[in-house]
């Protein structure tokens, strides 16, 4: 059998992805036995232009990981699209948008205030930002431009298979190199994971889900034999696809959501404001008002790793320019 | 909390009213939904503006 063509890239990420695909260990040779790798920007020299020189579709499978948040990931999201007949959004950013997706709470113009003004290591009384076009000697040079939000994979190309984890686990990689050098691929749309969600397959005791205090995780050493929603700490599993092999759980520390949504949920943090608040045990506004004070940052919990992939996106944009006359002046207006 | 949650995404809180109607009060329920009604038109639709912004 001919090798596979293989690309593997990194967009707004961290780099976890990548050493995932390290951690693979000694199975990093029977990868390397069935594929061929055409670009892999962590580890080997290949560069944009060898692949702009290929031919469309002859990448066999681009394994992607990163959400997408400047032109330049744009532009190479596009580009491996175009070149590789089966694109896969590899890791929670790539899948829902992931930590960066955080950045969706804010815009490009905070942000950069945040990073080149206000921080208290910066010296920057000019208030100099990076432009995308900045003249050096005669010489032009070009910066990929910021977004004001950080996109998923599936929201800028078409997307074959979703392998969600922050990272992947191995034998999730493990299961889609099989996959590949079996040719036993599961329909498009698939998400390479369990159809159940974490709580379904945790093997914690599980008694009378009743709180009366929300507890974070610095708060309590908790049970490690009980479940930790009972115990009133906040974890993802309700409303979290299974399928990571209980990491966090095993560690005991609560699921934070990263394997997305369960299938036939579309918006995570809702689901898990619905499973969260049934579980309350009062009837007194003041005790409900305490609880909901307990939960410091309720969006960034439940979001954690899919803003960008929920039904609202982001936080709504303040309105650039004056909005148009049929527009209460009040109104402000999502912006990508 | 979704109040909450709603408020840090730029939501306002007038656009989620929660409300307890017993089977028997159709016409609370009936004024209710107009005043919800009537509220949201004020306020008019939640903006997206998809095409924009990036790039």
């Amino acid at each position: 059998m001919a090798k596979l063509k293989l690309a593997l890239y990194w967009a707004a990420s961290c780099g976890g992805c990548d050493v995932a695909v390290l951690d693979v260990n000694e199975k990093i040779l029977d990868v390397a036995e069935i594929a061929d790798i055409v670009l892999w920007p962590i580890a080997l020299d290949f560069k944009y232009h060898h692949v702009e020189a290929m031919e469309d579709n002859a990448i066999d499978v681009c394994l992607f990981n990163g959400a997408v948040r400047n032109s330049e990931q744009e532009k190479i999201a596009r580009l491996l699209r175009d070149k590789s007949k089966t694109m896969v959004a590899f890791g929670s950013c790539a899948c829902f948008g992931g930590i960066p997706a955080l950045g969706n709470f804010t815009n490009r113009a905070e942000i950069f205030e945040r990073a080149y003004v206000e921080a208290p290591s910066n010296d920057n009384p000019d208030r100099a930002f990076p432009q995308t076009i900045t003249q050096v000697d005669g010489n032009e040079l070009e910066l990929p431009e910021f977004f004001d939000t950080v996109l998923t994979l599936a929201q800028v190309v078409d997307v074959e298979y979703f392998v969600p984890g922050c990272p992947p686990p191995v034998d999730l990689i493990l299961k889609v190199v099989d996959a590949l050098a079996t040719g036993q691929l599961p329909p498009p749309g698939a998400v390479i994971a369990s159809d159940k969600t974490l709580c379904d397959e945790c093997d914690r005791k599980k008694e009378e889900k009743k709180i009366t205090k929300i507890y974070r995780p610095h708060e309590i050493i908790p049970d490690p034999e009980r479940c930790l929603l009972e115990q009133g700490i906040l974890c993802m599993g309700p409303a979290t696809r299974g399928g990571c092999g209980l990491r966090c759980i095993k560690a005991n520390m609560p699921c934070r959501g990263c394997f997305g949504p369960p299938a036939g949920v579309y918006d995570q943090g809702a689901k898990l404001v619905s499973a969260i608040a049934s579980i309350y045990q009062t009837n007194s506004e003041a005790e409900i008002a305490r609880m909901v004070d307990e939960i410091v940052d309720p969006a960034g919990t439940l979001y954690r790793f899919g803003l960008a992939d929920s039904l609202l996106r982001r936080k709504r944009m303040p309105l650039a320019k004056a909005p148009p006359a049929t527009v209460e002046p009040a109104l402000e207006v999502i912006g990508r | 909390m979704l109040k909450k949650m709603l408020a840090q995404l730029g939501i306002e809180e007038e656009r989620v009213r929660l409300e307890w109607v017993s089977a028997s009060e159709g016409d609370r329920f009936a004024s209710i939904v107009d005043e919800m009604t009537e509220r949201i038109r004020e306020l008019g639709p939640v903006s997206y503006n998809d095409g924009g912004g990036n790039g």
